[in-house]
Order: structure tokens, then C-alpha cells, then sequence
């Protein structure tokens, strides 16, 4: 087992330098001097020339690039043009919330969707199949910010169930954290309960068809037993697959949601970054969603192999 | 009698599907006394199984008793619901399936899968579960079962899921055993160890078994009563020697005809009127080829290694004259099928040549066959007809696409006329050609695959286990097939197989293969009359005939 993830985390080590050429190329593929880009219109010939020479652009590109990495090896994601604070720092302040957010999100829809799509296929074809599926639709075919502003006027407006906006660190205490991280993870996970519902139902569909199904019936299981121990952990491959890809599509969501809400996470950082053209800025939160997103595909490998006896690699 | 196990009564099932309700099950009629051992024997589509699904109550949803009792001690299985459902499954009354390991819960160990059905009908801890489902796991006679215990499905053999099956089956001592096919699609040497056990458990145990299985002879050896279904009713009941020497049933009369037997020829497993067809193409003697006349295919010291493993196949040699037919028989395993591919150009060998027609075609890549000119010269036919037809494709499209591929042919009259031409060799009536596979029986699928592989008029014809997926009626038909287009198109057969009788029919000469090598070769009936090597007679032996049935049932 360890030698196999050792071998994915080296696997995952081209991806990673193709991620980071990429992102260290975004300067240049954006038109223009790099430097003036940088600059922004406003800046003097001067001002041009001093920014060339304080990210070393005369040295040649590949110089560049191997200094960068170099950097980024020794925690250094360099210095945003806007704040003049250390990248890193400036992201170490977001991580909180956009993780608490994503966290909560993802708890949320396991909680939620899973047993939804376990009691729809179970239940197939019957009026509380019918609902469920009704209700992925409509989840699927709502935008985050629709569903955002819609529970914000209901659950925090009128009813003054919940803040409507803002974040509250999870070291001022469990429940102010959570409070305002409820309404913001359910109008972020509308869509994934939606989809991770649909996938349960239709892989449990499938595996409940199978041979051995049949024989645990013929046992005598409870169907409790039969569809928790038996079926849904042969579901689970392609569940948690979902579930993975999920992941990374939440951290595109998590942009909006935390602007609906006002969190002042990373979504909230990314956006102020391209309007601000903060190049550093923008290629130390790229590069970290690269990263994440490597991690959760290394994670969900392992779960793969943590389900299913059959897969070894 | 009052004393029944199971008494079932004018039993009537129906499945609802898309062009309606479909009675499978027709007023069945059967009683089963404790500890004895009932043969339900038919086709496929009889309704055994579904008699036995309805029994265990494991229909599926489709599925419905519409009338009729099933009474298992005196009550009423049909009626029954929740908790006593639930204590008679797997309890007072188990269920073994075919395809053991498809049964098995692939991602469970097997331990805890015989544990499960202990814990759900005794209130025991987890531990004593544990240990009795090891003591289950040597009762089936499994080695090693303490490190088996944490096995999982994939990790075992099919003989040996069986075994787990039948130890999950047994573990709450039922008084009731239903085996839906226990055996079908396991080698013939594991499936007389396997039936052996069986029977054995069951004597032991005093527990009442039905078997359900289409294979006469299976059931010739084990049973003491067999009941023969077809469409649904139960057509004929008796104890195997008076239904083989006086089957009473015109349907019975032709399972038992077309059941190969030991000494049966081609020609007999048919009924009277098909056999008069035949016996003119039977009489017409094969061509000698010409003195000098090289052989049609040499495969010189043959060898297929996968990847690091041991080799599959070794040292094979064989050689083929023109309209000959070969067995290549063997266990899974043997690497028959290997060697077979390998003929046919599918996959590369790792050593040796192949030469046909005097031409060495083993060194050209599989990938870059199909341009070979050989390609139409040697065609297969594919064990499963079910798996190996293009769900996609009609019957015409299926037969078209190598002409069209291989012999330059375009869409039009003349392509119409020689598909039409192919499935009139086979048999198969005109107006199936537009159907898709899923509208087609087991046997005209069958029948499409072996026109596909004749459309091109092969010189060779390399055919995988192309009758175990079917029925015994259906098996005699397209063996005569077989035989006819040899005799009349002059075609090599490379036939493989497990089911010896059937070779033994078929073909002039027989290999034995044994874990990728050569045990015994040499000509057909003298090889399986007095077989040289154990292996062989092994072999031989494993195959239940209905005679040695006969002297079982005598004997008990």
C-alpha cells in the first residue's frame, strides 16, 4: 500500500511541472510586455523598467522559470504588486473560510445525497423516487447565486434564522463557525447533491440487478443490510469518482458563493487579484488549486483501493 | 403423502415485461421429501429456474405468482412476508446460483460473507459466527481455510466459489437446498468435485435438495427422480433409468436424443425426419487430398507468454490437413484458448511459427492481420453468441461486414444475394436478417456468428466453445451444421472445447492440453476410448453420462 501511493504521489509529479510552467507562462501568454502588464497603464517608462528588473524578465525565460520554481520550493510564492505582502501570506489569511466553506459543503452533500440516491434506486419507479429525482433536477438547473439570494431572503431576511453574509473563525466557537457557513454550503451544494444523488441512484440501480444482491436476499439480510453493506460499497467507485471530480468544480463555485455571501476567502482573493491584474497573486492561487486538486485525485486513488480488494496496482 | 417438504401446487408465475404478461411458469406441480434429491431438468425458458425463485422467493420485481401454493412444511411460502420471510431464507431453506463467482459479494472476504448468513438467524457474537464459518469453509473441503477466510471472490477459482456458496448455503442447516445450475460453466473435473460434495453435504446433513440444470446426464447421477420441464409444465417425472430407456414425452424423447453420450454419433442427436436431410451429405465421402499436398496449417513449437508469468502456452506443434477437424480440448486454463487466438491471428505469439497454406503468417503483428490475404481464409466463431454480436448491428449487417472488409464486396444486389446465400447454409430463414441480436434466440445468434465466419468461404475455421452457451437441442443442431459445411465446403475445423463428447463426435483427431502443454494427441475415439496419460482419463471420466447414471441409480 505505501509503495502505491508513493508511486501516485511521483506520478503526480510531471503534472505538477506542467501546472507550474503553465502557470509561470501566464505572464507571457497574456499580451504584452509582461512588465507593462504588470505595471498597468498608469506606470511611467520608469516604473516599467524597475518592475523588469525586480522579477529578473531581461534574464531568459528558462532562467526565469528555474529561479520561480526554485523560490516556490522554499515556500516563497513571492510578493503581490498591489499589497506588497508575501503571496503565501496573503493566502494563508483566505484558506480558512474557503476551506471551512468547502468542508462543510462536502459534508453536507455525502450527508444529503447518498441516502437520497440509496432510497430512490431502492424505491425505483415509486412516487418517492419520482420526488427525488424531481428535486435533482431542479437542483441541477438552478445557479448557485439564484439559490444564494433565495435562501439568504428566506432563512436570513424573513425568517432571521441565519446571519445573511460574513464568516466567523472556527476559534470564536463551533456554532457562530457554522452559522454562517449553512446557508452558503446548501446553496453550494444544490448542484452536487443534485448530481451525486443521480449518480447513487444510477449505480445502485445498477448493483442492486447484480448476482450477488440475490444472494444476500437468499440469506435472509434485512434490506437495510442489504443495500448499506452489501450494495452501496460496491456503488462506491463511482460515487466517490463524483464526489472527487466534485471537489474541483466546487473551488470554481466557492468564487461566487463566497461573493454572494461576503466570506473573505480565496474566491473573494481570486477575483480582487485578476481585476487588479496581481499576476504573483493569481499564479500562487492557481498553483494551489493545482495542488489540492492533485491531492484529492491521490486521495480518491487510495480510497479506490480501500473499497474495492480488486484494485492493485 | 403428509410427510412432504415441499409440496408445490398447479403453480402458475408471470412476468410482466414490455409486450405484456409472459406466463413462465404453467400450473408446475411437484412434491420434494425430506432429504431426497430431485432432478428439474429443461431448456432454457422451461421455468425451472423460475420455479425454484419462486419457491426461495427471489423472483424479481417483474416477477408474479398468479396462482397456486407453494407449501414448505405445511405453509404457504407465497403468503409469506417480513420477518418470517426472512427466517425461512437462507435458514429452513437456502439457494445456490450459477456463476458462483458473480454471486459472491466481490468486495466483501468470504469469511465475512458466511458469517453474514450465520449472524442473521442465530444470536451469536461476531467470533462464534467467525469460527463457524471457518468450520463451514472446511466442510466444503476448502484448503488452507484459515487464510481463505479473508479471500476475496476474485482471489479463488470458480469450483471454489461454488464451494463458498454451498458453505453460505448450508450454514443454518436447511432442511431445503435449491441448486439453480451449481455447475454449469465450470471445467467437467470441478464440476464432479464440486456435485460430489454436494451430495455428500446432503446426505449427511439429511437435507432435501432440488437441482436444477439442463444437463440430463448431471442429473442422471445424482438424482434419484428427475422432473423434465418444458414451457413452463412439468411434461414427464421418473427415475433416470425409466426416462432414458423409455422416455414416455415426444419433448423428453428429443432432450435425451440430443444429449451427446459416449458413444453417440452426430447423426443421432437428432430426431427421425431431420436426420433424413442429413444422411445424404453424411454419405458423401470426404475428399482425400492428393498425396504430396502440404498440409493447410503447421504451428511449429508454439509459445505465449503474458507478461512476466508463466507461460500459457509452451511448445505447442500441430499440424492440419485440409478439411480435417481437430479437438483441442483441456480445463480452463490449459491454455487451449490461448493457443487458438494465436492461430487466428488475434494475439502474437511470443515464440514459434505459424504456416498455413505454406506461408509462415506467426511473425506478422495481429494488429496488421486483417490486411494479411489470410484473414478470410481463417475465421472464428466466438464461444458466447450473446457476447460476441454487435448489439447494434442486424443480422445482415453482422454477416455483410467481412465481405464487405475482406472481399471487397459493395453495398447492393450481389451482397444481398451472398448474405443470403450464408445464412441458407446455415439455416437461418431470410426474414431473421433484419433482426437485431436481442431479437434472435441463443441458437440463431449462433447460427449468425457461424455465417459471419463462413461468408467469406475460410479455408479454416477455428471455433471457440461455440455450442457451451447452448441448450442440448439447440448444441445437436449446430453440430450438424458444423459437420455439414466441413463435408460440403471442405473446411478445417479447430474445434475447442471442454465438453468431450462433443469432440469426440465432431472431430477426426484430439489434442490434450494441460497447463499450456500437449499430454496426448492422436485420433478421436481411439484416444477417449483408452486414454494413455491420468490426465486424460481423468477427463473422460469427469463427463456425467447417462449410462454411468444408470448404474449409479442402480446401485442406490
Amino acid at each position: 500500500m505505501l509503495s502505491y501511493i508513493l508511486r501516485r504521489i511521483a506520478a503526480t509529479l510531471p503534472v505538477m511541472a506542467i501546472v507550474a510552467l503553465f502557470v509561470f507562462s501566464l505572464l507571457y501568454i497574456a499580451p504584452g510586455d509582461p512588465a507593462v502588464v504588470i505595471a498597468g497603464d498608469q506606470a511611467s517608462p520608469e516604473d516599467v523598467e524597475r518592475i523588469r528588473q525586480s522579477l529578473g524578465l531581461d534574464r531568459p525565460f528558462l532562467i526565469q522559470f528555474g529561479s520561480w520554481v526554485w523560490r516556490i520550493l522554499h515556500g516563497d510564492l513571492g510578493t503581490s504588486i498591489f499589497t506588497n505582502l508575501p503571496v503565501s501570506t496573503m493566502i494563508g489569511q483566505r484558506l480558512g473560510p474557503t476551506l471551512s466553506l468547502m468542508m462543510v459543503t462536502l459534508l453536507l452533500t455525502i450527508v444529503i445525497a447518498v441516502p437520497l440516491g440509496v432510497v430512490a434506486a431502492w424505491k425505483a419507479g415509486s412516487l418517492i423516487d419520482r420526488v427525488i429525482m424531481g428535486f435533482a433536477v431542479f437542483g441541477f438547473s438552478l445557479p448557485v447565486f439564484v439559490v444564494g439570494y433565495m435562501l439568504a431572503y428566506i432563512f436570513a431576511l424573513e425568517l432571521e434564522w441565519l446571519p445573511v453574509q460574513g464568516y466567523t473563525p472556527l476559534a470564536q466557537g463551533f456554532w457562530p463557525w457554522l452559522e454562517n457557513l449553512i446557508l452558503p454550503a446548501v446553496a453550494l451544494g444544490c448542484v452536487y447533491i443534485a448530481l451525486i444523488a443521480r449518480i447513487t441512484r444510477a449505480t445502485m440501480l445498477e448493483v442492486l440487478q447484480q448476482d450477488y444482491i440475490r444472494t444476500a436476499k437468499a440469506k435472509g439480510l434485512g434490506q437495510g443490510g442489504i443495500l448499506f453493506v452489501h450494495a452501496l460499497k460496491n456503488a462506491a467507485v463511482p460515487i466517490v469518482t463524483v464526489i472527487g471530480i466534485g471537489i474541483a468544480l466546487l473551488i470554481g463555485g466557492a468564487v461566487v458563493t463566497e461573493s454572494v455571501f461576503a466570506i473573505p476567502g480565496l474566491g473573494r482573493l481570486t477575483i480582487d487579484a485578476i481585476l487588479r491584474r496581481d499576476y504573483p497573486v493569481i499564479q500562487g492561487i492557481v498553483l494551489l488549486f493545482s495542488f489540492v486538486y492533485v491531492l484529492v485525485n491521490l486521495m480518491i486513488d487510495v480510497i479506490y483501493t480501500l473499497v474495492d480488494p480488486r484494485i492493485r496496482y | 403423502m403428509s410427510e412432504d417438504l415441499l409440496r408445490i401446487d398447479d403453480l402458475h408465475v408471470s412476468f410482466s415485461t414490455r409486450r405484456g404478461l409472459v406466463e413462465a411458469v404453467r400450473g408446475v406441480t411437484l412434491t420434494v421429501a425430506p432429504g431426497e434429491m430431485l432432478g428439474l431438468v429443461g431448456e432454457s425458458g422451461s421455468g425451472k429456474s423460475v420455479t425454484g425463485f419462486a419457491t426461495t422467493r427471489l423472483l424479481d420485481a417483474a416477477g408474479r405468482v398468479i396462482g397456486g401454493r407453494i407449501l414448505f412444511r405445511g405453509q404457504d411460502v407465497t403468503k409469506l412476508g417480513g420477518d418470517d420471510l426472512r427466517q425461512l431464507q437462507g435458514a429452513a431453506m437456502s439457494m445456490i446460483f450459477q456463476n458462483p463467482r458473480a454471486a459472491l459479494n466481490p468486495i466483501r472476504a468470504i469469511g465475512l460473507q458466511i458469517a453474514d448468513a450465520i449472524l442473521t438467524h442465530k444470536r451469536i457474537s461476531r467470533d462464534a459466527a467467525r469460527a463457524e464459518a471457518l468450520e463451514l469453509l472446511r466442510a466444503v473441503q476448502i484448503r488452507d481455510p484459515e487464510t481463505r477466510m479473508n479471500a476475496y471472490p476474485h482471489e479463488l477459482s470458480g469450483g471454489m466459489c461454488q464451494r463458498v456458496m454451498i458453505a453460505i448455503a448450508i450454514s443454518c442447516n436447511p432442511a431445503l437446498l435449491i441448486a439453480d445450475e451449481p455447475t454449469t460453466g465450470l471445467d467437467v473435473t470441478t464440476q464432479k468435485v464440486v456435485m460430489d460434495l454436494l451430495a455428500d453435504i446432503a446426505a449427511a446433513r439429511g437435507m432435501a435438495t432440488i437441482l436444477i440444470t439442463h444437463d440430463l446426464g448431471l442429473a442422471a447421477r445424482y438424482c434419484r427422480r428427475i422432473a423434465v420441464m418444458e414451457r413452463g409444465r412439468i411434461v414427464e417425472e421418473a427415475d433416470p433409468k425409466t426416462l432414458f430407456s423409455a422416455p414416455q414425452h415426444a419433448y423428453t424423447r428429443r432432450l435425451v436424443a440430443a444429449s451427446p453420450t459416449a458413444t453417440s454419433r452426430i447423426e443421432d442427436l437428432v430426431t427421425e425426419e431431420e436426420r433424413e436431410r442429413h444422411a445424404a451429405v453424411v454419405s458423401k465421402p470426404r475428399l482425400e487430398p492428393a498425396h504430396g499436398t502440404p498440409p493447410l496449417l503447421e504451428v511449429r513449437k508454439l509459445a505465449k507468454r503474458f507478461d512476466q508469468g508463466a507461460a500459457a502456452v509452451a511448445d505447442f506443434s500441430m499440424t492440419m490437413a485440409g478439411g480435417e477437424s481437430v479437438g483441442l480440448v483441456g480445463e480452463s486454463g490449459s491454455g487451449k484458448s490461448t493457443t487458438s487466438r494465436m492461430i487466428c491471428r488475434l494475439i502474437d505469439p511470443s515464440e514459434g511459427d505459424i504456416v498455413f497454406d505454406g506461408q509462415s503468417i506467426g511473425r506478422v503483428a495481429s494488429r496488421d492481420f486483417h490486411r494479411s490475404r489470410f484473414r478470410k481464409d481463417i475465421q472464428m466463431v466466438f464461444q458466447d453468441p450473446n457476447e460476441s454480436l454487435n448489439p447494434r448491428f442486424t443480422a445482415f449487417d453482422c454477416i455483410a461486414h467481412p465481405l464487405l472488409r475482406l472481399d471487397g464486396m459493395r453495398a447492393g444486389e450481389a451482397l444481398r444475394q451472398r448474405v443470403e446465400e450464408c445464412a441458407e447454409r446455415v439455416g437461418l430463414p431470410h426474414d431473421l436478417l433484419p433482426r437485431f441480436p436481442h431479437q434472435l434466440s441463443g441458437g440463431q445468434k449462433a447460427r449468425v456468428g457461424i455465417a459471419r465466419a463462413i461468408a467469406c468461404r475460410p479455408r479454416l475455421l477455428v471455433l471457440d466453445e461455440p455450442t457451451a452457451a447452448l441448450d442440448v437441442s439447440v448444441q445437436a443442431v449446430v453440430l450438424q451444421l458444423l459437420d455439414r459445411l466441413r463435408r460440403e465446403n471442405d473446411i478445417a475445423l479447430l474445434f475447442v472445447s471442454h465438453d468431450l463428447n462433443v469432440v469426440r463426435m465432431l472431430c477426426d483427431r484430439t489434442i490434450v492440453l494441460r497447463n499450456g502443454g500437449i499430454v496426448e494427441q492422436g485420433e478421436s475415439r481411439a484416444l477417449f476410448d483408452n486414454p494413455k496419460t491420468d490426465y486424460t482419463r481423468e477427463l473422460v471420466e469427469a463427463i456425467p453420462h447417462i449410462e454411468s447414471g444408470k448404474v449409479l441409480a442402480a446401485a442406490l
